[in-house]
């Protein structure tokens, strides 16, 4: 099998791991080597599907001995396998990153033999590319669940990000679809990797994944799992996967396309987790377990809670600030900074690029609000929100078409 | 008649001027490049005499922090026409505000100054992602790249720190220049300097370009095809640098 079949095959496997990130890195170059890890990240290219691509993504192998449902790769699927050498690996790495394809790799693997004996492999591949090509770019590695506390512990010293996918927000959503994996083994490495980062040991922190629309967890399952990931191992990231229908199982949902929009709003409610100081039971509940479809979590938050509103700019605090539909942390640190020095109108925020598009209906500038009426209800800022905001629109258009 | 000044064109000579200018209460109308500047019937063209004294120099430009220094060299690196007389601006509030000024976007100048430089860094950081190498027989890595900015010194100061033990050159198309690494050092050249660039790719670079486009093209999920996110994220402009989206970009009407 030629290099270009393999690269085919491998990286096609690879490419449902939603990952793409370089960043939290500031791997130096040293006098021989090649590379350096940049703090905020690369994007190299961007796919016909519009997501990043910053890293080769592949896997060392496609075989596996692990029968996960929702996996291409499982053991009982009838496609072409492929390995590549850990040489092979080094070299189309090292010649991508010398033409700026790439800002590093990003490896992962099915499991052949044993954990174990896969783990050596991975090891030996990122050794290699780390002393003998003296590679000094961004290494994403996975760690194989249930391998040796020593072995993961050599793989991280010489990676800068690793990372052990959860794939289902609750264990007996595992138990059923991947019925070889365990909860265990997995928290086993967060806890491993959270005890002992630090420069020389995984400096760009771990992440891990959720495979959204497999099983039947709301989103509310999948949102505290999350944040108590977050705060429990201190994860950078947890990456979200539109289920994509690859096996036909009476176990798995029978959908045509991803669930892209649910994906989505379970990433806007990710960020406001993490930079806007929302907690999970702000957002959902066990009385709404599941996102709006139509609207942003925030936006959907603001408009249930329309009589705090609306907030003057001037004064509001920087955390009431970020609650504000359309205001993030860029543009609330502007007007916090700002607003020490002069009195901000509506036009000074267009001249600091704040977008008034959603952020209008919720604030007052220096007691000025932007219609005649000042209480605007609910359902009028609803329906001009569904009409203005081409997102929305579009996401009504997919769902027609999909679900 | 509006007075115009102008410089060589050089980072220094504009600041220079613009402590001149400053120091001897001048208020331009304009201030042009002698390479960009159009005589016109309305305009006073003038080159002044710079001061000569360092002592004054430092009096003025001691008192900018690193930070609005940092914004007025990416300003000036814009490709906007009115860059000189927004720093001239610029420089003159950041004297009287110091390190305040940043957060007076209110002032037209600063709002200005700190859009271009915006547009500025996050052109570099682009280019630092979609800039691409091929290469040549004699083991140079040659990139093309067509900013709208001159950032061409700016990568090249990225690009030396990735790839210690790689010669390359990089060429702005717009501009006919080239930052050349060798060793450790860079040189600037233009079009005289480089009398015949001879663009023999090497033995098995056509073997990794086809490896890496199809890499591109395999690792795309098609149930989640979304070319106009792809298009949001790496705006046409940029393709015909990128080898990956060359086909794409000859098979697509060009605007
Ligand atoms: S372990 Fe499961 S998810 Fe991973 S490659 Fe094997 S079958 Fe797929």
């Amino acid at each position: 099998m030629d290099l270009k079949e393999k690269l085919i095959i491998l990286s096609d496997s690879a490419k449902y791991d939603a990952s793409c990130s370089s960043s939290g890195s500031t791997r130096k170059n040293d006098k021989d080597g090649i590379g350096s890890a940049a703090a905020c990240g690369i994007c190299h290219s961007f796919a016909s599907d519009g997501r990043c691509i910053s890293l080769l993504k592949i896997l060392m192998t496609n075989c596996c001995i692990f029968d996960c449902k929702y996996c291409i790769n499982r053991r009982s699927n009838d496609v072409k396998r492929a390995i590549f050498t850990p040489e092979e690996i080094c070299e189309i790495t090292i010649n991508f990153y010398k033409r700026n394809y790439i800002e590093g790799l990003f490896l992962s693997s099915g499991i052949i033999k044993s954990p174990d004996y896969t783990m050596e492999k991975l090891i030996e591949t990122v050794y290699l590319l780390r002393n003998k090509y003296h590679f000094n770019g961004y290494i994403h590695c996975k760690a194989i669940p249930g391998a040796s506390e020593s072995l993961l512990k050599k793989l991280a010293s010489l990676v800068d990000r690793i990372s052990a996918n959860i794939e289902m927000p609750t264990e007996n959503g595992l138990k059923l679809l991947a019925p070889d994996k365990d909860t265990n083994k997995i928290d086993k490495i967060m806890k491993t990797v959270k005890e002992n980062r630090n420069r020389n040991f995984a400096p760009a922190g771990q992440s891990t994944q959720m495979i959204i629309g497999a099983s039947k967890e709301t989103d509310l399952d999948i949102l505290s799992k999350s944040s108590s990931l977050y705060n429990t191992y201190n994860l950078k990231r947890v990456f979200y996967s539109a289920y994509v229908p690859v096996n036909s199982d009476k176990l798995l949902p029978s959908i045509k396309m991803p669930p892209l929009v649910r994906e989505n709003r379970l990433y806007q409610a990710d960020w406001l987790l993490r930079y806007y100081n929302f907690k999970v039971n702000d957002l959902l509940d066990s009385n709404n377990p599941n996102f709006n479809i139509l609207l942003d979590p925030k936006t959907d938050w603001a408009l249930r809670h329309l009589e705090e509103y609306p907030k003057e700019i001037n004064k509001a605090s920087y955390y009431d600030l970020l609650r504000v539909p359309g205001i993030g942390p860029t543009s609330a640190k502007k007007i916090v900074s700002s607003r020490k020095y002069f009195t901000i109108t509506f036009d000074d925020l267009k001249k600091m690029n704040v977008s008034l598009k959603k952020a209008k209906y919720f604030i007052l500038c220096n007691g000025k609000y932007f219609a005649e009426n000042k209480s605007l209800r609910k359902e009028t800022i609803t329906t001009s929100l569904l009409l203005e905001n081409k997102e929305s629109t579009d996401g009504l258009k997919q769902l027609s078409l999909f679900e | 008649m509006r007075n115009v000044y102008l410089y060589d064109g050089s980072f220094s000579s504009l600041l220079y001027l613009v402590v001149t200018l400053l120091h001897s209460s001048l208020t331009p109308a304009d201030i042009k490049s002698y390479e960009e500047y159009q005589a016109n019937l309305l305009d006073n063209a003038i080159s002044i005499k710079l001061i000569e004294d360092e002592i004054i120099y430092k009096s003025y430009l001691n008192k900018l922090s690193s930070k609005v220094m940092h914004i007025v060299y990416y300003v000036y690196l814009s490709s906007n026409e009115r860059k000189e007389l927004v720093i001239y601006y610029f420089i003159k509030n950041a004297l009287k505000y110091k390190d305040e000024i940043i957060y007076r976007r209110n002032l037209n100048c600063v709002n200005e100054a700190l859009k271009l430089s915006k547009y500025v860094g996050s052109e570099n950081h682009k280019f630092k992602g979609f800039l691409r190498f091929k290469e040549l027989d004699n083991g140079l890595y040659y990139a093309e790249v067509t900013p709208n900015n001159n950032i061409i010194s700016l990568l090249a100061i990225h690009f030396k720190d990735r790839l210690r033990n790689e010669s390359f050159l990089i060429k702005d198309k717009k501009r006919n220049i080239y930052a050349l690494k060798d060793e450790s050092k860079i040189y600037y050249l233009n079009d005289k300097d480089i009398e015949k660039l001879n663009i023999n790719l090497s033995d098995n670079e056509k073997d990794i370009e086809e490896l890496w486009k199809t890499f591109f093209k395999t690792i795309a999920i098609k149930e989640r095809k979304n070319k106009k996110a792809q298009m949001n994220f790496m705006p046409k402009r940029y393709w015909k640098d990128m080898i990956e989206m060359e086909e794409e970009y000859e098979n697509s009407d060009k605007r």
